[in-house]
């Protein structure tokens, strides 16, 4: 049996998980602040228009999914945390309540893009709603791939693929999940806030 | 069979959890200030920062491995905070 335990006081040569979906994170992270930094840019060529536009979003739902996104992500670590004594049944169950907040992100999401798209905007408006729904719709896709993948983990942890020495894969789809969350609380300040 | 202790990093996690809650309701109020000017964007900015850099080190458990680890987050979010501060900057008159 691969023994994957993580004693807890040890400097660690690998971050938690499986090694690959760091590779896949560290990309991720450089896709996106690709469009980060394009998007302040874009913003210093247009500042009016930005400003004007960004004051018709909704910074409240804005400020609900990354409360819901931390909380999801917090339900993961302790996910990881039931694996790792062996508690199955509890991680399915931290697991499923991180998705359950997953399909609220979404939910309120939809009802924004509801609400914009009902208003004519699209992404041809202006410069501004093309980098606010481009960013908040790739976001979205990630949030939806975590979802599928915790879903999966979730399955495999209540038919006790898991335990408290071979965890790797519920730590592996945490890692994933912590970074969809990591992403949306630079979004959330930056496309929402800061003008 | 014995159940083994609660892992040690739960706690740590809780608080940074409730840090993280305070810090994004801290963020939401500044906005609905309708506040700007550079003051604001850097502390908004930085506020995002730590916020990562928590949740990287705590909640994906990186402050726990191999400095080159951490680095590569650290650096892709300097890098990151550092060009949106310059185009932000850039606007200002």
């Amino acid at each position: 049996m691969i023994n994957n335990t993580r004693t807890s006081h040890e400097i660690h040569a690998t971050p938690p998980g499986d090694l690959a979906i760091w590779f896949f994170i560290y990309a991720e992270l450089l896709a996106f602040g690709v469009f980060f930094v394009a998007y302040a840019f874009a913003r210093a060529n247009n500042v009016e228009l930005f400003n004007e536009s960004q004051q018709h979003l909704n910074r409240t739902s804005g400020a609900i999914n990354t409360l819901v996104l931390i909380t999801s992500s917090y339900f993961m670590v302790r996910a990881v945390a039931a694996i790792k004594q062996g508690l199955s049944n509890s991680c399915a169950r931290w697991i499923a309540a991180a998705i359950g907040l997953g399909f609220v992100f979404l939910a309120i999401k939809i009802a924004e893009f509801n609400a914009t798209f009902a208003t004519g905007i699209s992404l041809s408006t202006n410069t501004f709603y093309m980098f606010y729904l481009s960013l908040t719709l790739f976001h979205f896709m990630h949030v939806i791939l975590g979802m599928v993948i915790l879903a999966a983990i979730m399955v495999k942890a209540l038919r006790g693929g898991y335990s408290a020495e071979n965890h790797i894969g519920v730590e592996t789809g945490a890692s994933y999940w912590h970074m969809v969350d990591l992403l949306w609380i630079i979004l959330f300040p930056l496309v929402y806030v800061i003008r | 069979m014995d159940t083994p202790h609660k892992p040690h990093f739960i706690r740590p996690c809780t608080r940074i959890w409730l840090a993280l809650m305070i810090l994004t309701c801290t963020t939401f109020a500044i906005g609905e200030t309708g506040w700007s000017g550079t003051a604001v964007m850097l502390t908004v900015l930085g506020t995002a920062v730590i916020k990562v850099e928590m949740v990287a080190n705590y909640f994906m458990g990186l402050r726990r491995t191999r400095w080159l680890w951490r680095g590569l987050v650290l650096g892709w979010l300097i890098l990151v905070s550092g060009l949106i501060t310059i185009a932000y900057l850039m606007t200002v008159k």
